[in-house]
């Protein structure tokens, strides 16, 4: 009778634990999975090369596609350092996700017979553009802090900005570092080459002006906020968002200001001019269409009412933007009217990519989406994973 | 945005973002400071749920003895459970109660933390749409993450290793008391395994929410000192080796030489003659906690 009141006790204390530990965990990973955006996911756009699309999937590896048989070919798989960390945590991965998969944020380059990627790994791989096999990887040892932004490669050299504030300046045929310029905060831009002069900006707050010869500072600028827009130089000018709210107009030559426009929130992705006109997008949910020599507004602003991260493409007369909730419009350039053209039960923050009429997408689960943009018709998804 | 981020979420974020800009930049000082301040606006309820915890442990010996005598027949224990807690004006539910209404502000303020973090350009971007149209918002972003030259944003060894020790010192002071055997094996179960599940959590997470979970086991040390002294872990490290090191507050020997209430600030008696002089000339330490037995007094 004690034996079966001893037997009762214990269960019920071990119920009670079990209980408790549960509604601890309950509790810990109800709190995080409201919060979005603890784990790198990546938002790889893609480039076109003679006929092949090339893109960096969400399994963190070099997709190339083949636009006219739709044939895939993919490259190793990119990766972490091996026992980076505590319960196979990356230091790089900021952990919580829990994932040895490498997000790329970047979007592929591609150079003579040559395609690079750049991974959150803090690696940049250079492949062959006909097998994939690996020609080389920077650095050869160790590993970079998280790379974010882009690369741009001209006459022998691949210019990238990495977390580690360093812009690097790389031979892309060897991947041997010739230059490198450090700024006070960590780049996650990519850079824009014009003229002869690398744009970059930094968290620092700065625009960084380079000579692309030796990355010598020609001159900077300093907005009231980080920045991480990609910069657009035209004209003799060069046009960049901030964290600040506002997109700068600055002299090329020696990054005077020119004007500034505030918006409600920042400017995360690059603006376009088409025909005369500055069209840029903001996190707001709102395009300006601005004067891009006076930065007066020329029209209503055009409201997308979800955030504008995406880098958008120019069609025949429309410019085609794609919205953080999955919404993908064209805005007819003559009435700036917005027409949706396909949605998506995915979030859409990374650049899209126009070839022959079609815009290419990456949607969270590694599909590669297609639209045609004439009739808006969704063509069948290419799958970007393996299996 | 949801009336939950709307309303909590959303102003604890721009006042840690704003609170991180006034102090340097230095998000680590932005997050124990928040901590401190969530904790004040709090306090009513942490103070009323740690007094309602020390009655019922207070009630412990009553209910074990009605347990052993009504122990087969269980409607009349739960009439004589009840008849205690009417007694002594204790709702069973006192300590639930405001338990439960602290979590969702608890939750709000991690949510905030990992928002505020933005470790990841995903993060980056989310945080976007919670910001107040203030400048010294925007131009603060990111945050700087370092702090003592810890990465916020990382996973850190030691501060896991904080966040177990604070939390087991919480837990052991927290817990019952007890003579039954089965009961002390499962406080002694808890104490070891909430610290050791929050240690692990916080080497998988970024190190700023150890910080935060660093910065309230710490607070709320602070105030179940205040309620109920040192608890389990001084009569713990005291019953160790008796006579050599320390006086045992419980033993008759000791209750014989006084007869005024036990001091519970972290003084180490080592013979009644500087038991003695410790009551007479209460230290710094003790004064701070004058308040204590007054509101155990209004407490009961």
């Amino acid at each position: 009778m004690e034996n079966t009141e001893k037997k009762k006790n214990h269960n019920k204390t071990a119920g009670l634990i079990a209980l408790l530990v549960a509604a601890v965990i309950a509790i810990a990973l109800f709190g995080f999975s409201c919060v979005s955006g603890l784990t790198p996911i990546g938002w790889s756009g893609g480039v076109e090369s003679n006929g092949v699309l090339y893109v960096g999937s969400l399994e963190g590896r070099l997709v190339t596609i083949d636009l006219i048989d739709e044939s895939r070919q993919w490259a190793e798989p990119l990766k972490y350092p091996e026992q980076s960390g505590l319960f196979g945590c990356s230091a790089a991965s900021a952990c919580g996700g829990g994932t040895s998969r490498v997000p790329v944020y970047a979007t592929p380059a591609v150079s003579g017979n040559l395609c690079y990627i750049a991974g959150y790994n803090g690696k940049i791989y250079a492949y062959n553009t006909t097998n994939l096999a690996t020609r080389w990887i920077f650095p050869r040892e160790g590993y970079l802090e998280a790379l974010v932004g882009g690369m741009v490669i001209e006459q022998g050299k691949l210019y990238i900005g990495c977390s580690d504030g360093v812009i690097y300046a790389l031979n892309s045929e060897t991947g041997d570092i010739l230059y490198q310029y450090k700024t006070e905060d960590k780049i996650w831009g990519t850079p824009t080459l014009a003229d002869n002069t690398l744009y970059i900006g930094s968290f620092d707050k700065n625009l960084y002006a380079l000579d692309a010869d030796d990355l010598t500072l020609k001159w900077t600028f300093t907005a009231e906020g980080s920045i991480f827009t990609k910069p657009l130089v035209e004209n003799g000018t060069v046009y960049i968002g901030s964290f600040d709210r506002y997109l700068y107009a600055l002299n090329a030559i020696d990054g005077t200001l020119k004007w500034k426009y505030m918006a409600d929130n920042w400017f995360w992705s690059q603006p376009v001019i088409v025909d005369g006109t500055l069209y840029a997008g903001c996190l707001d949910g709102f395009v300006y269409v601005l004067d891009p020599a006076t930065g007066t507004e020329v029209a209503q602003p055009v409201n997308l009412k979800s955030a504008l991260a995406s880098t958008p493409v120019i069609y025949e007369n429309y410019i085609i933007f794609a919205v953080h909730e999955g919404f993908v419009y064209k805005i007819d350039l003559d009435t700036l009217e917005p027409l949706l053209i396909a949605s998506f039960e995915s979030t859409l923050d990374g650049p899209l990519t126009l070839h022959e009429g079609v815009v290419y997408l990456q949607t969270n689960d590694a599909v590669l989406q297609r639209i045609d943009t004439s009739t808006g018709a969704l063509l069948p998804p290419i799958y970007l994973t393996t299996q | 945005m949801n009336v939950w981020e709307l309303i909590i979420q959303q102003p604890l974020t721009n006042v840690l973002i704003v609170v991180a800009h006034f102090f340097g930049d230095n998000f680590g000082v932005a997050i124990i400071l928040l901590t401190i301040l969530v904790n004040l606006a709090l306090l009513p309820l942490t103070l009323s749920q740690i007094r309602s915890s020390k009655r019922m442990q207070d009630l412990q010996p009553k209910l074990a003895e009605i347990q052993k005598k009504y122990g087969k027949d269980r409607q009349k224990l739960a009439q004589e459970q009840m008849k205690i807690y009417k007694e002594s004006g204790i709702k069973p539910a006192g300590c639930l109660l405001p338990m439960i209404i602290q979590m969702p502000v608890w939750f709000a303020l991690y949510q905030s933390i990992m928002l505020a973090l933005a470790a990841v350009p995903e993060g980056l971007l989310n945080l976007a749409r919670y910001l107040y149209p203030w400048p010294v918002v925007f131009s603060s972003l990111p945050l700087n993450p370092y702090f003592l030259g810890m990465n916020l944003a990382q996973p850190n060894f030691i501060l896991a290793i904080l966040v177990g020790a604070s939390m087991w010192i919480q837990q052991k002071m927290s817990a019952t008391p007890t003579d039954d055997p089965r009961s002390a094996a499962s406080s002694q179960m808890m104490t070891w395994m909430m610290p050791l599940l929050f240690a692990f959590l916080a080497l998988s997470f970024p190190s700023g929410l150890s910080l935060y979970w660093i910065a309230s086991s710490l607070i709320r040390i602070i105030l179940q000192y205040r309620v109920t002294g040192w608890g389990t872990l001084r009569r713990k490290a005291s019953t160790g080796q008796s006579g050599k090191k320390y006086v045992t507050f419980e033993s008759e020997d000791a209750k014989k030489t006084t007869a005024k209430p036990k001091p519970k600030d972290e003084v180490i008696i080592t013979d009644k003659e500087s038991l003695e002089k410790s009551r007479k000339k209460p230290s710094r330490f003790s004064k701070f906690f004058e308040g204590r037995d007054d509101d155990e007094q209004s407490g009961e």
